[in-house]
């Protein structure tokens, strides 16, 4: 039985890795889509962003009438997952969800740009939010930052790992306020907003839907959203700007395609991205899951990743 | 008491039943297969169950990863594969076992060991996890690098008498585990613009090359001294009495061990089980048996990393914090159900709690029967002549790896362990050092050097509990030593042991 079964299973992983190696490679626009998809996502199954293509895929199968596979191409933090979008070939049958990584790893030694991807749109943010311990002292982001004045570099701030966007969201925090804080990265996202539950770290940078839940738990008090506005899942946080320092950062997502897809299939995908970006179950799944669903315009995408790419630039400098 | 019979009443139902038949059958088919962790398949599985309702949605995840730790012990016992990262230390007793012509036994004893810890981890979490929770939150950064040092210790109980060599394996090991982008800084060390090595080498690929494919490998050069099949028969398949007996102590050991550590945020089964194993050989009669078949050693192992998910759900709940990696998807999947994980959920939803046990008590109960019922099964893939055995399980190998990452490079890195271990073995280093150096010392850097930025050395002497566990760590290399020292003076020792060497079954060196 357990051969039987054995074998079944190592058939149907070999089916999917199959199933869209088929179909002719035609690119008439008449007739697309005339095969299945390939959704490459640069993370591992069960995470924020597996979770976003998963739920967007499954509508986007629905308006395009083909089946999608989503491929996890995990590694070298999003690396290798872009770098393999990159190198498909554009002819839409490969997209890809392309997270914030996309326009920070050109800064940290890869070669990874924007204006190497066909962007079709932007389908969520997942805005920074700074927290401190129940019991910390500090009670608003003006105390906070005041201390991190006073004795620069002294306030520690966990993050979910080096190089990762809740460390570059510290920075650009601590550049916006003209304080200097000490970011401590941790291995990953849980890891860091659990050293803030347990007071060993000052304060957590973490996106929303990591430390609402803390919050709910009264672990952590979260002081600021870094979001242009306030958030459905922390109503009465005040964001950072309504505090008098300037700034908007966190994660986010898009969809694309490797760079140079003809007009018309960019036009038919943007508008099927923007059509399930729109639905109400994605929006349902991304607000519950503590991020803000998007429906953006490809040009408005296109030009948002080509303005973080600049900004990151500067953070990293 | 109420809450405890309305949380149990809510799983009364036929959608419940169909549920954990449904995870359970996943689970043990996803455990058997190289390569495919719980983790992979849970976090596959929850695409599909968001759209369910939590209960049904939790049964079946919860489900898997309980089956999916009975359903590795297989190929770990039969094959020297570990199914998943928590049977690592399965293979180093029980398939040495197999050898010798006791894998009926070996499959029994692991599967009611695996069981028993099971429902340890079960009792303690219905009993005690919010006082066992605040102690999890006692361990930060100094204290988890104090756990890690004194993990690391257990290279020279799993390098048995082959000291040196066992040493050499494990500083190999350590040296891999710098591979990779720095924990501190993020600049790349070691990956040569290889980006698969920016996020360190391929765990999986690694022990799947080092256990497995070493095994075949070596298997298939050896084919011209005698037709050596990896187990020619089963043997019994019940325990007797005294072998039943002898299993009561490290099942006891193992469950304490396994809960404790699972109950640790971010440190899963597969530690568990090593760390177990070694308890249980320090405190055996016969420590001289483990790694060479030893029934103690396989169950100690096996009940620890059941114990663990016990122990990983405890913290899950209580502190909303991921036990580890399944938890970590498990936890997400809870707050899109609008479940909240955390200190108020005893108090606000104890049915819930008691539901999750519920699910999880019913779900070892029918994987313990199905492990049992399918065991007969299970030997006739053996019984397939050498050519195809071998086709089989390196098929197996290279698709179960390739599918963790979809990614050819992890093959590479597994046929080349499989390389490296073969010629390992033939040279007499143990396996063992290598994984735990490998599982252990990036987890110590990253405490270390966290504990530096927060507080320097100071954080860590100044802490009781990471003082403890060094001390400890200090006594468990130096007591054995000093008493052996000590023995050795009373008397000429006639025991000529030959050496433990845990991952290389006996008579495969020569």
């Amino acid at each position: 039985m357990l051969r039987l079964a054995a074998v079944a299973l190592a058939g149907t992983l070999v089916m999917t890795g199959c199933a869209n190696r088929g179909g002719s490679d035609s690119g008439d626009a008449e007739n697309f889509p005339a095969k299945d998809f390939t959704l490459v996502v640069h993370a591992g199954a069960g995470g924020g962003s597996d979770l976003t293509a998963r739920t967007l895929a499954k509508e986007l199968e629905a308006d395009l009438g083909r089946s999608i596979v989503v491929e996890n191409r995990t590694g070298g933090g999003g690396r290798v997952g872009l770098t393999y979008l990159k190198d498909r070939p554009a002819d839409g049958y490969s997209i890809g969800f392309i997270p914030v990584e996309v326009s920070m790893l050109g800064h940290q030694g890869a070669d990874i740009k924007p204006e190497q991807y066909t962007i079709l749109g932007q389908v969520m943010n997942a805005p920074a939010t700074l927290s401190v311990p129940t019991n910390s002292p500090y009670q608003t982001l003006d105390e906070l930052l005041a201390a991190a004045k006073q004795n620069p570099g002294t306030i520690t701030v966990s993050n979910s790992g080096a190089g990762a966007i809740w460390e570059a969201a510290t920075l650009a925090l601590g550049e916006a306020a003209g304080a200097t804080f000490k970011p401590v990265p941790y291995d990953g996202g849980a890891p860091a907003v659990a050293a803030g539950v347990s007071g060993e770290v000052q304060a957590v940078m973490a996106g929303v839907s990591e430390s609402a839940s803390a919050a709910g738990n009264n672990q952590l008090r979260v002081l600021a959203v870094l979001a242009p506005e306030r958030v459905t899942s922390l109503p009465e946080v005040p964001t950072a700007t309504e505090q008098g320092v300037d700034v908007v950062i966190g994660g986010w997502g898009l969809m694309g395609a490797p760079a140079g897809l003809p007009d018309s299939v960019k036009e038919r995908l943007a508008a099927a991205v923007q059509k399930a970006a729109s639905s109400e179950s994605f929006k349902d799944v991304m607000t519950r899951a503590g991020n803000t669903p998007l429906a953006t315009s490809p040009d408005e995408a296109t030009q948002f990743a080509q303005s973080e790419f600049e900004r990151f630039g500067e953070i990293y400098r | 008491m109420n809450a405890m019979v309305e949380g149990f009443g809510a799983l009364l139902s036929l959608e419940m039943l169909v549920c954990v038949l449904a995870g359970a059958a996943i689970g043990m088919l996803v455990g058997a297969f190289p390569g495919v962790t719980a983790t992979m398949a849970v976090a596959l599985a929850s695409a599909f169950t968001l759209t369910m309702d939590p209960l049904p949605g939790l049964a079946v995840l919860l489900t898997i990863l309980i089956g999916a730790q009975f359903g590795d012990r297989v190929p770990a016992i039969l094959i020297n594969t570990p199914g998943t990262p928590a049977s690592i230390a399965t293979t180093f007793d029980g398939y040495s076992l197999a050898k010798q012509g006791k894998a009926g036994i070996a499959l029994t004893a692991s599967a009611f060991a695996s069981a028993i810890g099971g429902f340890v981890g079960i009792a303690v979490l219905m009993v005690a996890a919010i006082p066992l929770s605040t102690v999890a939150m006692q361990f930060g950064s100094p204290e988890m690098f104090a756990l890690v040092i004194f993990g690391l210790t257990m290279m020279i109980e799993v390098s048995g008498k082959q000291l040196v060599k066992g040493l050499i394996a494990g500083l190999f090991g350590l040296a891999l585990g710098t591979i990779g982008r720095d924990p501190m800084d993020g600049s790349d060390r070691f990956t040569f613009g290889i980006p698969q090595l920016v996020e360190g080498v391929p765990f999986i690929a690694v022990i799947i090359g080092l256990f497995g494919i070493a095994e075949v490998f070596s298997q298939m050069l050896s084919k011209r001294h005698a037709s050596q099949k990896p187990i020619t028969n089963f043997g019994r398949w019940w325990p007797d009495k005294r072998e039943a007996r002898q299993m009561v102590k490290p099942v006891a050991v193992g469950s304490g061990v396994g809960t404790v550590v699972g109950v640790l945020p971010a440190v899963g089964g597969d530690i568990g089980g090593i760390v177990a194993w070694n308890q249980a050989k320090r405190l055996s009669k016969e420590p001289e048996k483990f790694g060479k078949g030893s029934i103690e050693g396989l169950t100690a192992a096996d009940s620890s990393s059941n114990a663990g998910v016990g122990g990983s759900v405890l913290t899950t709940l209580a502190l909303g914090v991921p036990g580890d990696s399944v938890m970590a998807v498990m936890l997400g999947s809870m707050i899109i159900w609008g479940i909240q994980p955390g200190p108020g959920l005893f108090s606000n939803q104890p049915d819930l709690v008691y539901s999750i046990a519920g699910i999880m008590f019913f779900a070892t109960v029918l994987t313990l029967g199905l492990s049992l019922l399918r065991m007969r099964g299970v030997a006739k893939l053996l019984e397939l002549p050498n050519r195809f055995l071998w086709t089989v399980i390196l098929t197996f190998c290279v698709v179960g790896t390739y599918a963790v990452n979809s990614s050819v490079f992890d093959v590479g890195v597994m046929l080349g362990f499989g390389v490296l271990g073969l010629l390992l073995r033939r040279y007499g280093f143990p396996a063992g050092p290598i994984v735990l150096g490998l599982i252990l010392g990036p987890l110590a850097e990253r405490n270390f050097r966290r504990s530096m930025e927060l507080g320097g050395l100071e954080s860590i002497y100044t802490s009781p509990i990471a003082m403890g566990l060094l001390l400890l760590g200090v006594a468990a290399v130096v007591l054995p030593r000093v008493r052996a020292r000590m023995k050795a003076r009373r008397q000429r020792p006639e025991d000529s042991d030959t050496p433990t060497d845990p991952p290389v079954p006996a008579g495969a060196s020569r």
